[in-house]
């Protein structure tokens, strides 16, 4: 199962759902003479060779037995253009999604890496690439999470420290090193890094436009994540009028892909088409966003990143190589050393920012500006349906004026309400639905409505303030549930509770589900065993998992594998206790560097961490200009100072490099901006899809 | 007129016909008034004596359903939306506190109804409609398969709950509990699937019955909530019930173990009982399209099934509780009308839901007409 396989097939309350019918128009592009067959009987031929041709039916018999004498008689049989139909058609449509997902098997899966590497060892200096391979932090989290829990599950005795994203780096390092010949592995997090940067400036640049009111405000704030490409997929293919808003900063993925291809390939010596590069997301959609049209060099004739695969995919490499990852590698727990060489090409690794584990955009721009405000702004969150909706807002301490209103939202069903809301409080609409048509008449008793409703919404600040950002993400709990990450380890094997009449069981409860459908999407989609394995440990110590995408529990887990601090210790106790500390809305004040104190929490007390162990309290109040959101207790351990001192000079190399990179490879004339452009932001195309007269009768 | 068993169905009158099909028809519930559409993509709202016609989306329109207060209509169309259509207020009218009246004068003021909103998220035909018994929750579905939970707010928003993508197939209908919050599909997989709210999260699936051999076209609880019935393409109406099981597995409609006991949020939800089939009704000849469960005027047992389809027949069974203490139900045929619309299929059947007019119902079919019934008993049978 591909292309959001997970995201597209039966049993989940909440995602896209395929359509039915392609959406790829059938063009003729040379028009033929149309009189010619007009009123006659034809049929259409296929000849040896694939073709097609529209022949008089009299003709076709004789044509048939000869088909080379279609090509010498071209005036017996006219030869049709042939339909083509394209990934990014497919991917875009979703309309007959097997075939899709057959396409997408072959063209980005970890066959087609095995293939290039195959093919890579033999080839020739000319033809050789050079194979990097970049993992995002949340499939970090989720072989770290299926590693910890199947280690519980194996040693019942005594509980195990859990193992890190950093150890899971490691070892997939060197599972890329010894097995597949990869000898430059990099996590996304320094992409990210840049790509909350661009972020930052995009939305200023936003917030300026806004502003100036009229016309140039149009469809500037709020500003909506782009990272999440099942988001883009759907607001391109249902919600055009949504396109205007989503940030034209690319994603962490594409940024890589230029940093890889671009600046790090340089250095080497590579020209981007002699890198060969490998993404590891936790979502299937990632696939698709690698195969947009932007995102292809011409000069080159190749992509940014070469082939995405999901995690699930990954693991089932190092099956199929024989590749143990829950035994540690030499020297996982070591700290990474820092680049001391200015021409050095080293990443940063593992790069914590503050917020979600979907890539904390939100969060970025909070902190923004609370670092710029002139006043000390407080910050306060609010839980709105449910954990996957929340609302942010900025206030000045004191006049309690908003300065920022954002939410973070996940989920397909809350997607809707956001754009239903943004649609609304912007003015913009679908002009497809009878609303839209009826514009002139029952249009207008709907304007009289909300006018005499009272909902204008000019007035700055309060309750009503509009949104300036949503951070979107189509998956329940964000990128760390990703469709494309490991599938839940189940401590216990569970009774098989569910009976035929689906008798509601503990599964319920978490949202775990179920043997009856798996074998039903399995039917759909034959590949799906190859591309969603089972993980490698859980089948070793013979964990039973028949949970599927989307357990809560599962995912909470992940998350706070996702959080656990890099290097040193996993992070325990102490976090544990600033929350509690923090809670009941007790304010923190701090004058240290911004975001770089301690480990960052999660966004919120949404976030799998705040829940666990903070229990239900309110969210949190933090605030202080400096943007401290993190709790420094009086007896921090000295592990505790010394993974301070090093995020933090993680975060200065991080920036220092930031401004190498792009320097490097915007340069600093005139073209500096339009540069930028190119190499850290992309565009969005609204998908023509008036299906209607396919529309069967009911 | 070939009535049968104790009850004769009379006609009542005719509404002026729309000019394609007619697809589903809604009584008001608190007005004189009755809305129906039709694949000539119009809603017509009928007094009982007079009507008129609101020319709609660009397509067909497949079903509408009022609000419990009356005063908000919801439809269903082809162009995959939800239409919300209220009756704009005369300005000098005063009609705040919703004091509604039931003489039903107000029912066809002079206001115009308009479309004061758009449910937009259906990726293809939209087939039903229906507002929750509090009319706090409005629950829609469509071809893509999928059934969509929405909540009514103020000013004519509303809010997605949930997005239920359990069917497998179109999803055809969709019924809320009489006074629960759960809700009823039904699919073209043939089966029936059951939603309620877990507070701490989402909408979810909390079981499925499965049974009909076809398409499932059309749901109706009974009155009390307790049953479920359902019309199929398999040509029968089968009746469903909760019932808690003292005796795990093999439980079946015949096993007087159980006892049928009403569905609540908290039962469905901690699941200490089960869905059983309790009866199967299968003397239409043609596929069913439409159930509806009224109350009955006769004052006791469960009320009154009408069911109606491809066969062009009306039947109306009288539905009891067994005496024994067997949870099967064996719903006697009261009455039936033949060629009810001519030749063609009745589309819909609907009870009169208003207070006093329990024996009245009506049908929307294929010629485009709909039509008002009512129940009377025989001369010969006497009354009940």
């Amino acid at each position: 199962m591909a292309f959001s396989g997970a995201l597209t097939l039966t049993d989940l309350n909440d995602f896209i759902s395929p359509s039915q019918a392609c959406i790829k128009p059938v063009e003729q592009a040379d028009k033929k003479p149309e009189e010619k067959y007009v009123g006659a009987k034809t049929e259409i031929v296929v000849d040896s060779s694939g073709s097609y041709y529209e022949v008089a039916s009299e003709g076709a018999v004789q044509l048939n037995n000869t088909s080379a004498q279609i090509d010498n008689e071209g005036s017996t049989g006219t030869k049709l253009e042939q339909a083509q139909i394209s990934l990014n058609d497919c991917l875009a449509c979703s309309g007959c999604i097997t075939s899709a997902e057959s396409i997408l098997i072959t063209l980005q899966s970890h066959a087609e890496v095995f293939t290039f590497l195959d093919s890579n060892k033999d080839a020739t200096e000319d033809t050789k690439k050079l194979p990097v391979l970049s993992i995002a932090p949340q499939p970090l989290a989720s072989l770290a999470a299926s590693l910890t829990a199947s280690a519980c599950s194996s040693s019942s005795s005594s509980a195990a420290p859990p193992i890190t994203p950093h150890q899971v780096l490691r070892r997939v390092q060197a599972f890329c090193r010894e097995a597949l010949g990869i000898a430059h592995v990099f996590d996304t997090t320094f992409a990210r890094h840049l790509a909350l940067r661009e972020h930052l400036l995009e939305f200023e640049e936003r917030k300026a436009k806004d502003k100036l009111g009229g016309e140039a405000a149009q469809g500037q704030l709020p500003m909506l994540a782009s990272a999440c490409p099942g988001w883009i997929c759907y607001a391109e293919k249902a919600h055009s009028e949504m396109l205007p808003f989503i940030s034209r900063t690319k994603s962490p993925q594409q940024v890589m892909g230029t940093l890889v291809k671009e600046w790090m390939g340089k250095h080497a010596g590579f020209t981007p088409d002699k890198v060969y590069h490998v993404s590891v997301m936790p979502c299937y959609d990632k696939k698709l966003e690698a195969s947009r049209q932007d995102f292809y060099n011409d000069v080159y004739s190749t992509r940014d990143v070469d082939c995405v695969i999901t995690t699930g995919e990954l693991e089932l490499m190092m099956r199929e190589k024989g590749w143990d990852l829950a035994q540690p590698v030499p020297g996982e727990l070591d700290e990474e050393a820092e680049a001391v060489n200015a021409e050095s090409t080293a990443l940063p690794e593992l790069i914590q920012h503050a917020g979600s584990s979907s890539g904390s955009y939100l969060m970025s721009i909070i902190e923004h500006l609370q670092r710029e405000s002139a006043v000390p702004l407080t910050l306060s969150s609010k839980i709105m349906r449910n954990a996957d909706y929340e609302e942010f807002t900025l206030t000045v301490a004191g006049s309690g004026k908003t300065v920022f209103k954002g939410a973070k939202c996940y989920g397909f069903r809350n997607l809707q309400n956001v754009v239903r809301k943004v649609g609304r409080e912007r003015g913009v609409r679908t002009a497809g639905g009878a609303a839209g048509r009826l514009a002139g008449r029952a249009g207008a008793g709907v304007g009289r409505r909300l006018k005499k409703a009272g909902g204008g919404g000019d007035e700055d600040g309060g309750k009503d303030k509009q949104y300036d950002y949503v951070e979107v993400m189509a998956c329940p709990g964000g990128c760390v549930n990703g469709g494309g990450q490991l599938k839940p380890i189940l401590p216990k094997p569970q009774e098989s509770g569910a009976d035929e009449e689906g008798y509601p069981r503990d599964w319920v409860q978490t949202g775990v589900v179920l043997p009856e459908n798996e074998t039903e999407m399995g039917a759909t989609t034959a590949p799906r065993a190859d591309v969603d394995p089972p993980s490698v440990a859980a089948i070793e110590s013979g964990v039973v998992m028949n949970a599927k995408w989307g357990d809560k529990d599962w995912t909470r887990r992940v998350e706070a594998a996702y959080w656990l601090d890099g290097s040193l210790e996993p992070m325990g106790q102490a976090g544990v206790q600033c929350d509690e500390e923090g809670s009941g809305g007790a304010e923190i004040k701090m004058n240290g560097g911004p975001h770089d104190l301690d480990a960052p929490p999660p966004l919120g007390p949404s976030a799998a961490r705040g829940r666990a162990m903070g229990g239900g309290r309110e969210g949190p109040t933090v605030s202080g200009r400096a943007g401290g959101r993190v709790n420094v207790k009086s007896d921090a351990t000295s592990a505790e100072r010394r993974r301070s001192a090093q995020r933090i000079r993680k975060k200065r190399w991080a920036e220092k490099l930031a401004d190498r990179v792009l320097k490097e490879l915007c340069g600093s004339d005139d073209d500096a901006v339009k540069n930028r452009q190119r190499f850290f932001r992309t565009e969005y195309h609204a998908v023509e899809s008036d299906v209607g007269g396919l529309a069967v009768k009911w | 007129m070939a009535a049968q068993g104790t009850h004769e169905v009379q006609p009542l009158a005719d509404l002026e016909s729309h000019s394609d099909r007619a697809w589903n028809l809604a009584w008001n519930p608190k007005h004189p008034l009755i809305a129906s559409c039709s694949a000539d993509k119009t809603v017509r709202l009928s007094s009982y004596a007079s009507s008129s016609g609101n020319t709609l989306a660009p397509k067909t329109v497949r079903a509408v359903a009022w609000s419990p207060s009356g005063k908000t209509l919801a439809t269903a169309s082809f162009d995959s939306n939800v239409g919300i259509w209220e009756q704009e207020q005369d300005e000098d009218e005063d009609d705040e506190d919703g004091d509604v009246d039931m003489t039903g004068q107000k029912g066809l003021g002079n206001g115009e109804w308009e479309c004061i909103g758009t449910l937009e998220g259906h990726e293809t035909e939209c087939k039903s409609v229906a507002y929750s018994s509090t009319g706090t929750l409005l629950a829609s579905c469509s071809r893509d398969k999928s059934v969509w939970i929405w909540e009514v707010q103020p000013d004519a928003e509303f809010e997605c709950m949930g997005v239920l993508l359990e069917h497998s197939q179109d999803v055809k209908c969709v019924a809320w509990h009489p006074h629960e919050e759960i809700l009823a599909s039904g699919s073209y997989d043939d089966t029936i699937k059951l939603y309620v709210d877990d507070p701490s999260d989402d909408w979810y699936c909390f079981t499925t019955l499965k049974g009909h051999e076809s398409t499932v076209w059309s749901i109706a609880w009974s009155p009390c909530g307790r049953y479920l019935a359902s019309a199929s393409d398999d040509k029968t109406v089968r009746i469903w019930a909760y019932a808690a099981a003292a005796s795990d597995g093999g439980a079946d409609s015949k096993n007087k173990v159980l006892q049928v006991k009403p569905p609540s949020v908290i039962s469905s939800s901690q699941g200490d009982g089960r869905w059983v089939q309790v009866a199967v009704l299968d003397s239409h000849e043609r596929s069913v399209y439409s159930v509806s469960w009224g109350k009955g005027n006769n004052g006791s047992g469960l009320g009154w099934l009408a069911s109606a389809g491809g066969d062009g027949t009306i039947r109306v069974w009288d539905v009891q509780e067994s005496e024994d203490s067997s949870i099967a139900l064996n719903p006697k045929l009261i009455a039936s009308y033949p060629e009810a619309h001519g030749v063609f299929d009745v589309n819909c059947v609907s009870w009169n839901p208003r207070a006093g007019m329990e024996d009245v119902f009506a049908t929307a079919a294929d010629d485009g007409s709909v039509k008002i019934w009512r129940i009377n008993p025989s001369k010969e049978a006497g009354s009940d």
